[in-house]
């Protein structure tokens, strides 16, 4: 008899599994399913050669896209080396230090930071002293989002590098900062370079943070010093509007920036199985 | 007649050779368990002593005591002395760098740099001494040829080294370490993770080199020292129990609890 | 040294037992065959003799068997110190006890030369050289199987009464066949039998030099 018990509450077990993900995926896929329905009906050329169009009007999304593109690029070019930087202090050298546990330890909290909060932050900081809202207020808000996601990965990346090759490296008699710029880092690039692409992923799609500092322009802008465009910030207007070409938009720009995450997210499994190697 | 008898019986006992290391009155501590006591060994030049033991008894605990690698982890501690030429090299005046230049180490695991096998060989070489590409290059060679592995990959110096099979990227650690030309190489189970063959490859490599370094190779396989070493000290829970010949040692030890090791009969 | 320790493995101490067991029972054999011998040449039983000179082969047969199980043991086992000298010892012991078992042979062969009936003066003596001889045999082989050096050198120290016997015995004989020229046929043969016992003795010393070094790993002086 007890055999059969045992099968049946596997069976059940198995059961349940199957139904919890199905149900998880059933939203996902609905997701998915609903943006490219959407979007695709406004997926075509103009969509990036032409700007966002007054209300009513027909256009594209090039200035978004080209707002949202320097943003990021500027925040990352801001995030990326500070994070680098302090997740290798805490992983080289941090392992046994009080500050290292500290410096991590408001570095998760700074990760968990609700993005409207860093918003506010930036706004204050930057946007209210210079009167108005500007791109590069956009770029420091998504930088300081990025950062902390940085010095985790890299953090972690670099703990998973074997400490035997460390020891390796220092019984030859080199020093800390050539082991960790020639070796450490060669060994663990496949987990920095996952961790900033993720980074790039989740920042490409902020949007409260943008609100209080880059805003929105509707027209061609390339000045950080001005509100500049993005496409978070367009999905956020078209989709609250009355008029339809807007919702399409909307949709579209949705669909083009989830397609991108999804582009991101590829990177980071071929990056990652190219570190297993 | 006689003095045929003569000749061959003197050949059997090997000559005395001076100290290159001498450990003196070594204690060692992981926080405040200590892994070592009073130890007192002098390991002699050219030649390859070999640390056996149970484990935990001390060994590679002993190893990693003369090249200071202990240091990367600061709750652990040396204090005694051990005197490497006449110096004292966990006096902390003492330079690290110096220290591990003259000592090189090879682990149990085989850690070759993500890079490539030029460039893993090159590594610590181009950072004590500035050389010319040519001369940099014939450097790579010997080294590699003295770590019996050149012929192996003299075609693909640029591939990278984590293509290599076990036994290769061993002989490549070895090939990195003999590049700097220390003069004393520890080695802390190196073939543990290894298949015979390649095990039998620098079982014979170490055989070779003992004619111009000095070697301390600690190993769990008794056979391994005794088919490799030349002395051979035992130790048990830190503690050295007894030092001699290599043959002396498996033919006739004078402690029995060295006796009872190498038989099998311990525990 | 103190050997009461056993192996972790059990194996290794079952081959090491049952190959001192093989040098025991060799040795069991071969006493036996001296006695016997002793026996026949006493008794004039020249068909017991000759079972005697035929049974030998089986000693051939446990040195064959001695030998291979050495050769496995050092193979497979890789025995170390004092295991090793044992083994090497039981190698050696175990030529020797079949050379000791030749020479008990060789005193079998010689009983159909001596007279089926008719007193021998000397022949009275030998059974108590034989008994010597015979003695150190079996207390040498118990010293190897207790590793017990102190009495591996007791029974050197004897192999000197063996020799002042085949001395005496040597005199005996030549005064015998002095005396009648008739006497000097089983003279020389009762000569060869001393020779063989004299012989068995020394082998017996050379044993007990083996055991010393097994059990000690160093060479018995020639002082003792």
């Amino acid at each position: 008899m007890m055999p059969l018990r045992r099968k049946l509450a596997d069976g059940a077990a198995l059961l349940f599994a199957l139904a919890a993900t199905a149900f998880g995926l059933i939203w996902l896929v609905w997701i998915l399913w609903t943006t490219m329905a959407e979007g695709a009906a406004a997926l075509t050329p103009s969509l990036f050669t032409q700007m966002t169009p007054p209300p009513g009007g027909s256009g594209g999304l090039l200035n978004a896209f080209y707002g949202s593109a320097v943003m990021v690029l500027v925040a990352l070019v801001l995030g990326t080396p500070v994070g680098i930087a302090a997740g290798t202090y805490l992983a080289e050298h941090g392992r046994h230090s009080r500050l290292a546990a500290i410096v991590g330890f408001i570095n998760d909290i700074l990760l968990s930071a609700p993005s409207i909060v860093i918003g506010l932050f930036v706004y204050e900081l930057a946007v209210r002293p210079a009167g108005h809202f500007s791109g590069f207020a956009g770029a420091i808000a998504l930088a300081i989002i990025l950062l902390p996601i940085v010095v985790r990965t890299t953090d972690e990346a670099l703990r998973l590098v074997p400490n035997q090759m460390r020891e390796a490296a220092f019984a030859l008699g080199v020093p800390a900062w050539r082991i960790t710029s020639r070796i450490i880092y060669k060994a663990g690039l496949s987990g920095i370079v996952t961790g900033v692409l993720l980074g790039l992923a989740r920042i490409a799609g902020e949007t409260a943070p943008l609100l209080f500092t880059a805003l929105n322009n509707q027209f061609w802008s390339a000045s950080l010093a001005q509100p500049l465009a993005n496409v978070p910030v367009v999905i956020f207007q078209y989709a609250m509007s009355p008029y339809d070409q807007w919702h399409a938009l909307a949709w579209a720009g949705a669909l083009v920036l989830t397609a991108f995450v999804l582009g991101l997210n590829l990177m980071v499994r071929f990056f990652a199985r190219r570190g297993n190697r | 007649m006689i003095e045929l008898l003569e000749r061959r019986v003197k050949e059997a006992t090997p000559l005395a050779l001076p100290a290159k290391i001498h450990v003196r009155d070594l204690d060692f501590f992981y926080g405040k368990a200590q892994a070592l006591k009073k130890v007192e060994l002098a390991v002699p030049a050219n030649s390859v002593t070999a640390i056996i033991g149970p484990s935990g008894c001390g060994k590679s605990t002993l190893l990693r005591t003369i090249n200071r690698i202990y240091e990367l982890y600061p709750d652990q501690r040396a204090e005694g002395e051990v005197v490497i030429d006449g110096h004292n090299v966990l006096d902390p005046r003492y330079s690290l760098s110096a220290l591990r230049r003259c000592v090189g180490m090879v682990f149990q695991k085989p850690t070759p740099f993500a890079t490539s096998i030029r460039k893993n060989v090159a590594f610590a070489l181009s950072y004590y001494e500035r050389l010319p590409k040519g001369e940099l290059a014939d450097r790579i060679e010997d080294a590699l040829r003295h770590a019996a592995l050149w012929d192996e990959v003299k075609d693909k110096l640029d591939s990278s080294a984590l293509a290599l099979s076990g036994g290769q990227q061993q002989r490549l650690c070895i090939a990195r370490t003999l590049a700097v030309r220390p003069e004393i190489i520890l080695l802390d189970e190196p073939t543990s993770a290894l298949d015979p063959i390649s095990t039998a490859k620098i079982e014979e490599l170490i055989h070779e080199l003992r004619q111009h370094f000095t070697i301390v190779i600690v190993t769990h396989n008794m056979q391994q020292a005794a088919r490799v070493s030349q002395r051979t000290a035992f130790f048990h829970l830190g503690e050295l129990i007894e030092v001699g010949e290599t043959s002396q040692i498996f033919t006739n030890p004078h402690v029995q609890r060295t006796q009872d090791y190498i038989t099998g009969r311990y525990g | 040294m103190d050997q009461s320790h056993r192996h972790t493995l059990k194996a290794f101490d079952q081959d090491m037992a049952e190959l001192r067991g093989l040098i025991i029972d060799m040795g069991s054999f071969a006493e036996a065959a001296i006695e016997e011998a002793m026996r026949c040449l006493v008794e004039r039983d020249a068909d017991a003799a000759h079972e005697l000179v035929e049974a030998d082969v089986q000693l051939d047969e446990l040195e064959t068997e001695a030998e291979r199980r050495v050769l496995e043991l050092i193979a497979l086992r890789a025995p170390m110190a004092d295991d090793l000298r044992d083994a090497i010892a039981a190698l050696k012991i175990a030529g020797v006890v079949e050379r000791i078992g030749d020479y008990a042979k060789n005193i079998a062969r010689r009983v159909r030369r001596l007279p089926a009936k008719g007193e021998i003066e000397p022949l009275s003596l030998l059974p108590e050289m034989a008994k010597i001889a015979s003695g150190m045999v079996h207390d040498v082989l118990a010293a190897f199987v207790g590793r017990d050096a102190d009495k591996a050198r007791a029974v050197c120290r004897r192999d000197d009464a063996l020799d002042d016997f085949y001395e005496s015995i040597f005199r005996t004989l030549l005064t015998y066949m002095m005396e009648d020229p008739q006497n000097i046929s089983p003279s020389t043969t009762l000569l060869f039998v001393a020779k063989n016992l004299e012989r068995i003795g020394d082998h017996a010393t050379n044993i007990a030099e083996m055991v010393y070094f097994a059990a000690t790993g160093e060479r018995l002086s020639d002082s003792e």
